[in-house]
C-alpha cells in the first residue's frame, strides 16, 4: 500500500550542488519544500581521508565510478556503448561529496557558440545576466580566488584570497610565462581561510574523497545546514521511481521507494528535478503516461539526448626534483586558457582549458593514475621512485559539442536495487572533439618540457573521466528543440523544473559546477518572483 | 574468494616476482601480503576474478606442468611464464597487478621505506608555501583577451 504524505509547494528531487541551491534559495522566501534524497547523510568520519586505508577505499567503496563502488544506493549504469564512464555520487551533497571543486566560470562567448562559431546553439541566456547569480553560487559555497585574469571578465572579489599553488605550481606558472601563455590560480571552492564556520584546507590532497574537515565546498556542509535551519524537510534513503502528472501532464508530485522498500507518494504544486545529467532524464524517462507516452516533458524527442561530457586527456610531466606533488588540493592549483577560443589556423572549433593538477599517495603512484602503471619486475623499485612526488598533471577539458546520438536510454535489463531501470549510455567522441584533444595533448607536452619535465606521457582520452554530466534535456525558446525554456521550466508543464546539468546547451570547455549552481539559483529566484501560485 | 593452499601458494611466488625484494624489505608474498590480496579480491569482484583467472592460466601454463609447479621454476622461467599472461590476458592482468599493487603499497614497512607518512591524511594535512601574488607580476599585466559577444 503506498504511503502518502501531506502536500508540498515545491518537491526537489536530489540533494546535489543544484537541488540544494534551489532549497536554501526557496526556503528564505516562505515556500514549503521538501527534497527527496536516494543517499543518506555521510559523517565526517566515515570520509577516507580519515582512514588509514584510503587509497584502498578509493578504489572501491569509495570509487568514483558507481559501477565499480556498487552500492545498493547507487544505480548501475550500462556503459557497453560509451568510450567514457560517467562519474558520481549518491548522498546528501550528491555529487560535491566526491568533486574536486575547480570551479571557473563559463566565458561570455560560451553563451554564443552559434554566432561566433557557428555551432551548435546559443544559449537563450547571456552571461552579463548569469553573473549575479555565479556571484551568489560563489557566496554559498565558498570561493577562493583572485581578480585580474586577462582570459576572463572583470568580476566581483571572490569570498576569500587564492589557496597556495605550491612550488610545483608555481613550477608550471614560470613555464606558461616564459611560452606566453595565459595562466592564473584555479578558482576552487576550497576554503583558504575559514569561512561560514568551516575551517580551511590543510593541503592534504585528495579533495575527491570528502572532506571531513568541512573545507571544501559539498553541500552537505556548505548549503543543507541553512536550508534545514530556514525548514526544508531533506527526506534522506528515498529513491524516486516516477514523477507524477495529471491528464493535462502537469505534475502532482513523485513517487518513491523508502529505505524499507516501501511506496511512497509525496504530493506537491511544483516539481524541481537536480537528480544529475543522466539522473534526471533517467527518471523522467521512467516517468510514461497518458501525457507523457515518450517520457515526462518530451514533446520535443529530445530527452536524454546531447549528452555532453568533457572528454578528458591527460598529459603528465615526469620531474625530478623531489617537490613531493602530492601535497596539496588534487586538482586545484592554476588553469591554462590561452587555447580557449576557435582559431581559424586549426582543424577544429572551440576550444580547452588546461585545469593543473598534482600526483597522489603510493597506489596511485604504482597502479598509474597520474603517470602510466608502474612495470612489474625487475625495474620496479626504481620505477616508482622516480615518479613517486614527482608529477604534474595537465588536465585537458575540451568543450564538446551537443549530438544527438549522444545520449542516455533505459537499459532494457538492468535496474537498481529496487528495480528502476537502469541507463544505457550512448557515447561516441566526435572527430572535432578528437583532434582539439590531440592538439591539446601536443601543446601540453611543450609546457610540460618547457618547465622541465625529464619525460611526458600522454592518455589521449580518459576512460574513468564521466565527471561532468550536461545537455540531457536542454534549454531553449523553442519547445521543438529544447525541453525547457530560459528559466529551466519545461516547455511542456508549467509547474516541473529541471535545473542540473541537463539544461546545458553547450558545455563551455571549463568544469561545469559553478555554471549548475548559478542557473539552479536563477530559476529559483524565478519561481520566488513569478510564481506565487506555487504557494499555498 | 577462497583459495585453495596451493593456489595460495601459487599467489605468494608470483607476488615476490611481480614485487621483488629491495633493501631490507622480502618481495610482495614472502611479506606475507598474499593474504591481503586475497581478502581484497574476496571484496571486489573485479579483482576476484582476475585474480582467479590468472592463478588458472598460470596452472594452466604447459612451462609451469612440471613436477613442483612454478615454485620448481628458476627466476627466468617464471618470468617468462608470467609474460605470457600478461600477452594474452592483458585485461585480467592489468587488475591482477593493481591489487597487488595495493596491497603492497597499504603497507606501513613498505611507506617507511620510500619516506611516506602511513595512516590517514587527516587531521595533519601537508604545508604548503603561502600564497605569494608576487608570482602573477608577468601575467597580470596581459591585456584582457576575453572574447567580446
Ligand atoms: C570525481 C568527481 C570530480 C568532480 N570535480 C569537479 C570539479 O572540480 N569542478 C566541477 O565544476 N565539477 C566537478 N565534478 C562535477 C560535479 O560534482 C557535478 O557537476 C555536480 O555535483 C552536479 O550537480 P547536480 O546537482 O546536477 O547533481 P549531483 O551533485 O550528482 O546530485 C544529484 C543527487 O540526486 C540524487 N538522485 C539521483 N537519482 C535519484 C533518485 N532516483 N531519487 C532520489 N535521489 C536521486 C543523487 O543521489 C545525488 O545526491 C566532479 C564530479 C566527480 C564525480
Amino acid at each position: 500500500m503506498t504511503i502518502t504524505h501531506p502536500s508540498t509547494d515545491i518537491l526537489i528531487l536530489g540533494s546535489g550542488a543544484s537541488g540544494a541551491a534551489v532549497a536554501c534559495r526557496l526556503s528564505k522566501s516562505g515556500f514549503n519544500v521538501v527534497c527527496l534524497e536516494q543517499g543518506r547523510w555521510i559523517k565526517p568520519e566515515e570520509f577516507p581521508n580519515e582512514h588509514a586505508d584510503w587509497e584502498i577505499q578509493a578504489r572501491t567503496n569509495w570509487a568514483f565510478d558507481p559501477n565499480v563502488r556498487a552500492l545498493d544506493v547507487d544505480y548501475p549504469l550500462n556503459v557497453d556503448e560509451s568510450p567514457i564512464d560517467p562519474l558520481m555520487f549518491n548522498a546528501v551533497g550528491g555529487s560535491t561529496i566526491h568533486w574536486t571543486a575547480h570551479t571557473p566560470r563559463f566565458h561570455p562567448s560560451d553563451f554564443r557558440v552559434k554566432t561566433l562559431d557557428g555551432v551548435a546553439d546559443d544559449w537563450p541566456l547571456s552571461y552579463d545576466e548569469l553573473e549575479p547569480y555565479y556571484d551568489a553560487y560563489d557566496a554559498l559555497m565558498g570561493c577562493s580566488g583572485i581578480n585580474g585574469d586577462p582570459a576572463n571578465p572583470p568580476r566581483k572579489e571572490r569570498p576569500m584570497p587564492p589557496i597556495p599553488i605550491g612550488q610545483d605550481g608555481e613550477r608550471m606558472a614560470r613555464a606558461f610565462d616564459r611560452l606566453g601563455w595565459h595562466w592564473w590560480p584555479s578558482d576552487s571552492y576550497v576554503n583558504s581561510v575559514p569561512y561560514r564556520g568551516r575551517q580551511a584546507c590543510n593541503n592534504c590532497g585528495n579533495t575527491g574523497l570528502g572532506c571531513s574537515r568541512g573545507a571544501k565546498g559539498q553541500t552537505d556542509v556548505a548549503i543543507w545546514p541553512e536550508a534545514i535551519a530556514n525548514g526544508v524537510e531533506l527526506r534522506t534513503e528515498s529513491r524516486v521511481f516516477r514523477v507524477e502528472t495529471d491528464a493535462e501532464g502537469k505534475a502532482t508530485g513523485a513517487s518513491y521507494y523508502d529505505a524499507d522498500g516501501e511506496e511512497n507518494f509525496q504530493p506537491a504544486n511544483a516539481v524541481v528535478l537536480a537528480m544529475n545529467g543522466i539522473g534526471s532524464p533517467r527518471i523522467m524517462l521512467n516517468s510514461t503516461s497518458g501525457a507523457y507516452p515518450n517520457g515526462l516533458c518530451n514533446s520535443s524527442g529530445l530527452l536524454g539526448k546531447n549528452l555532453m561530457f568533457h572528454p578528458y586527456a591527460m598529459v603528465s610531466g615526469l620531474f625530478d626534483d623531489g617537490l613531493q606533488t602530492y601535497k596539496g588540493p588534487l586538482a586545484n592549483m592554476i588553469l591554462c586558457q590561452e587555447f580557449y577560443e576557435t582559431d581559424p589556423s586549426k582543424d577544429f572549433v572551440r576550444g580547452y582549458t588546461y585545469q593543473v593538477a598534482r600526483s597522489s599517495g603510493p597506489v596511485s603512484t604504482a597502479c598509474g593514475y597520474m603517470f602510466g602503471r608502474v612495470p612489474w619486475g625487475a625495474d620496479h623499485h626504481a620505477e616508482f621512485n622516480r615518479r613517486f612526488g614527482d608529477v604534474t598533471v595537465m588536465g585537458v577539458i575540451g568543450e564538446d559539442l551537443p549530438e544527438e546520438h549522444n545520449r542516455i536510454e533505459l537499459d532494457p535489463k538492468l535496474t537498481d536495487s529496487n528495480g528502476i531501470p537502469s541507463p544505457k549510455v550512448f557515447y561516441t567522441l566526435s572527430d572535432n572533439s578528437r583532434r582539439q584533444l590531440d592538439d591539446a595533448v601536443e601543446n601540453a607536452k611543450t609546457a610540460l618540457k618547457e618547465a622541465g619535465a625529464a619525460h611526458v606521457l600522454a592518455t589521449r582520452l580518459l576512460k574513468g573521466a564521466g565527471w561532468h554530466l550536461m545537455g540531457t534535456a536542454r534549454m531553449g525558446a523553442d519547445p521543438n528543440t529544447s525541453v525547457v525554456d530560459r528559466w529551466g521550466q519545461t516547455h511542456d508543464a508549467d509547474n516541473i523544473f529541471v535545473v542540473d546539468g541537463s539544461v546545458f546547451v553547450t558545455c563551455a570547455a571549463v568544469n561545469p559546477t559553478p555554471t549548475i549552481g548559478a542557473l539552479a539559483l536563477r530559476t529559483a529566484d524565478y519561481i520566488d518572483r513569478e510564481r506565487a501560485d506555487l504557494k499555498s | 574468494m577462497n583459495l585453495t593452499d596451493g593456489e595460495f601458494l601459487l599467489l605468494a611466488s608470483v607476488m615476490d616476482i611481480i614485487v621483488p625484494p629491495v633493501d631490507e624489505l622480502p618481495g610482495a608474498g614472502e611479506m606475507g601480503l598474499a593474504k591481503e590480496a586475497e581478502e581484497l579480491a574476496a571484496r571486489i569482484p573485479e579483482y576476484g576474478e582476475s585474480l582467479h583467472r590468472i592463478l588458472e592460466a598460470l596452472s594452466l601454463e604447459p612451462s609451469v606442468r612440471v613436477e613442483g609447479g612454478f615454485a620448481a621454476l628458476d627466476e627466468e622461467q617464471r618470468m617468462a611464464a608470467i609474460e605470457i599472461l600478461e600477452a594474452n590476458m592483458s585485461k585480467y592482468f592489468d587488475k591482477f597487478v593493481d591489487l597487488i599493487y595495493i596491497v603492497y603499497y597499504s603497507d606501513e614497512r613498505v611507506h617507511e621505506r620510500i619516506g611516506w607518512r602511513s595512516g590517514p591524511l587527516q587531521p595533519l594535512g601537508w604545508e604548503l608555501p603561502a600564497w605569494d601574488p608576487a608570482i602573477l607580476d608577468k601575467v597580470s599585466k596581459r591585456e584582457p583577451f576575453w572574447r567580446r559577444v
